[in-house]
């Protein structure tokens, strides 16, 4: 059976998907764990695109690897993390962790396998026309079914925004800071003071007594 | 055309790698918030799989939500990471067992 | 000889031709491209040159002319050295994901009527995306150095990027709302008629925020902080070397063409011209002239051109912000702004005012 070249992209994306995600769970360095994922999420944006759904498959890419993905490598290099510590017990749980997920691989791809969802069960549909616009279709069913449920989610954003930004920010109490508001209200008078006093006289170069420092002393 | 079954398959694999990672990580904060993401992106690959076979947009409007609320939660989660960090320079989950702030 | 060339052609089996098609295709956007990018950083340093009242480069060749290619071919021979310790593939595939995004982008970039590479429904989101990616390099950059000055700078720059990206990216929801469409190529056309049609007009205060967000993403002066030579040496690219630096420097420059291009289409109308709408038609009738004053990539060129040398002005002009100063200008003052003005322009469209938003 000859490979389409869709279905060659799509065998291949999964691919570097599977790698990736294999990538995120095994990388030593959390560094790379990220980068990992940055890759997966990339990977599945194509996949997406694949499926003719552009505007999530950019929105995906713009919200996640754009901004979600470069606030954890923010902050993944930020803090000074002891790796050793985080690696121990890994081995230990590998056999575990593996069993687990074979287990649930294996329940999943006998329910969601070809015998239900193959090509016999869903026939494929048919690519959509030169006129279809995939945004216009999501912005008319989000706009008008489900807009209340739209007004929620910028809720919760507004909520996340409030959330982050009260938990992390803190007022040190040894940082000095300058206030430009004060530094402009300085008026003359506030600093300096200008005194008259009459001329003094040198004193006499001879020092006799013990006190008296002339300028010309040396310490 | 790649059948529907490949694609959720796909993502069964990709949910179940990040399983997995949960496994293995258990001590590291930050790659279990990472594994979260991976589990959440198999199940935008299911919704836009299923959007796209059935022919139904409510599916990507669906992921459009868990995007939305993903995002949030990964901010809200990063900065929890960072408080933790700043009070305890650790963020092992091992050590995250004092309530006391 | 087209002949010769034409039957060769048709013998090619088709899915070879669609590949090496999209190939030449690419070629053609980028080998000008690049070419723009040698000469911006010679017009760049004659420019300021002449603001500073002295010439500028002038000793290679006549009047400067080759002082690009001089400098590519020492960027070429040079050596590139891995610093110790630094991750040796994230150092060596950072300058490449640097680059990728800024040539990426010019995909959707329409450059006249119909003279596109891909008229994809999404350009829009599609640009907003790929620029967004323009900040991995710097950052896989500058941790892979394993160096302070160069994770100063990585940090700096992520920072910034994501800050401004959002007023940015609020500034292009403006354009989408008055151009209805996230088509390049239809919101260009959506402000012909006149000068008076062009977004620059209903959208100013998008525009501005458009145009300094795109200085501070590309991180030139006076947003410079990543870089900062006064500060932490060179930034994020403190330890590249050769052609490595090279390429940071070629992607900062196609990127400048880019936001410059991209504020030419959305703004300024792109490739139509300013006299359409009010001339007389017998002007347009005049043999060369006529050709010159009608639309056309001319002038998507001479604007474009026009916002580089602002991006050249600016750093001749103003000493470089101090890094909170610029988080506050971002989160404080364009966020506030372009979300006011988002605001005031569904307002507009409600009540349908003006030739804008009839």
């Amino acid at each position: 059976m000859a490979l389409t070249f869709q279905q060659f992209l799509f065998y291949a994306f999964a691919a570097v998907l599977v790698g990736a995600a294999l990538g995120v769970i095994t990388a030593r360095n959390p560094v790379h764990s990220v980068l990992y994922l940055v890759l997966a999420f990339f990977t599945s944006a194509a996949l997406w695109l694949l499926m003719e759904a552009e505007f999530l498959a950019l929105t995906l890419v713009l919200v996640y690897v754009g901004a979600v993905m470069v606030l954890f490598l923010f902050v993944v290099m930020m803090l000074d993390i002891d790796l050793a510590a985080l690696r121990a017990g890994f081995t230990r749980y590998l056999p575990l962790g593996l069993v687990v997920a074979a287990l649930i691989v294996w329940e999943m791809a006998s329910v969601l396998g070809p015998a239900r969802f193959g090509p016999g069960r869903v026939a494929a549909p048919a690519p959509h026309g030169a006129g279809y616009s995939n945004t216009k279709a999501l912005g008319e069913t989000l706009y008008t079914q489900h807009l209340y449920a739209f007004e929620v989610a910028a809720l919760i954003l507004l909520v996340a925004i409030v959330a982050a930004i009260a938990l992390t920010l803190r007022r040190r109490p040894d940082t000095r800071r300058q206030d430009p508001a004060r530094q402009v209200r300085v008026r003359r008078r506030d600093r300096v003071r200008l005194v008259r006093m009459a001329p003094e006289r040198r004193p006499a170069p001879a020092a006799s007594e013990p006190g008296g420092r002339t300028g010309t002393e040396e310490a | 055309m790649v059948p529907l079954s490949h694609y959720l398959i796909l993502s069964a694999v990709l949910f179940c790698i990040a399983v997995a990672g949960v496994f293995l990580n258990r001590k590291n904060v930050i790659v279990l918030l990472m594994a979260i993401e991976l589990m959440l992106l198999a199940v935008n690959t299911n919704f836009v799989a299923f959007s796209r076979y059935l022919g139904d947009t409510t599916g990507q409007v669906f992921v459009f939500f868990v995007l939305t609320v993903a995002a949030a939660e990964a901010a809200i989660g990063l900065a929890i990471l960072v408080v933790l960090f700043r009070n305890r320079r650790s963020i092992n989950v091992d050590d995250l067992d004092r309530m006391k702030g | 000889m087209i002949e010769t060339i034409q039957s060769l052609w048709a013998a090619v089996p088709e899915p070879v031709q669609i590949p090496v098609l999209i190939v030449v295709k690419i070629l053609v956007i980028v080998l000008p491209l690049m070419g723009a990018v040698a000469y911006l950083t010679f017009a760049e340093r004659k420019i300021i040159g002449y603001i500073q009242v002295r010439i500028g480069p002038n000793r290679v060749g006549p009047r400067g002319w080759l002082q690009p290619i001089a400098d590519a071919v020492k960027l070429l021979t040079k050596e590139i050295v891995l610093p110790a310790n630094a991750s040796r593939f994230l150092f060596l595939i950072a300058p490449v994901l640097a680059i990728g995004p800024a040539l990426a982008a010019w995909a959707v970039v329409p450059f006249d009527e119909g003279l596109l590479l891909a008229d994809i429904d999404a350009a829009l989101l599609y640009v907003l995306a790929l620029t967004s990616l323009a900040v991995y390099g710097i950052i896989i950059a500058g941790w892979a150095s394993n160096s302070k000055y160069a994770l100063l700078g990585a940090m700096r720059s992520a920072a910034q990027m994501v800050a401004y990206e959002i007023a940015m990216g609020f500034a292009l929801v403006g354009v989408l709302m008055v151009g209805d469409s996230l088509n390049l190529r239809e919101i260009v056309l959506r402000q012909a008629g006149s000068p008076l049609h062009w977004f620059v007009w209903p959208l100013l205060p998008l525009f501005v925020v458009y145009f300094v967000s795109g200085v501070a993403e590309t991180n030139r002066a006076p947003f410079d902080v990543a870089e900062g030579e006064s500060e932490i040496v060179a930034g994020f690219h403190v330890e590249y070397s050769g052609i490595a630096f090279g390429v940071f420097f070629l992607a900062e420059y196609a990127n400048m063409i880019l936001i410059s291009t991209l504020a030419s289409l959305m703004f300024l109308g792109g490739w139509l011209s300013p006299f359409e709408g009010w001339a007389p038609e017998s002007w347009f009738a005049v043999p060369v002239l006529g050709t010159l004053l009608a639309s056309g990539i001319h002038w998507l060129l001479a604007k474009t051109a026009f916002f580089l040398f602002c991006f050249l002005w600016f750093r001749a002009t103003f000493p470089r912000y101090r890094y909170d100063q610029i988080m506050r200008l971002g989160w404080k003052v364009f966020l506030p702004l372009t979300i006011v003005w988002l605001f005031v322009e569904g307002l507009a469209q409600y009540f349908r005012i003006g030739p804008w938003f009839a």
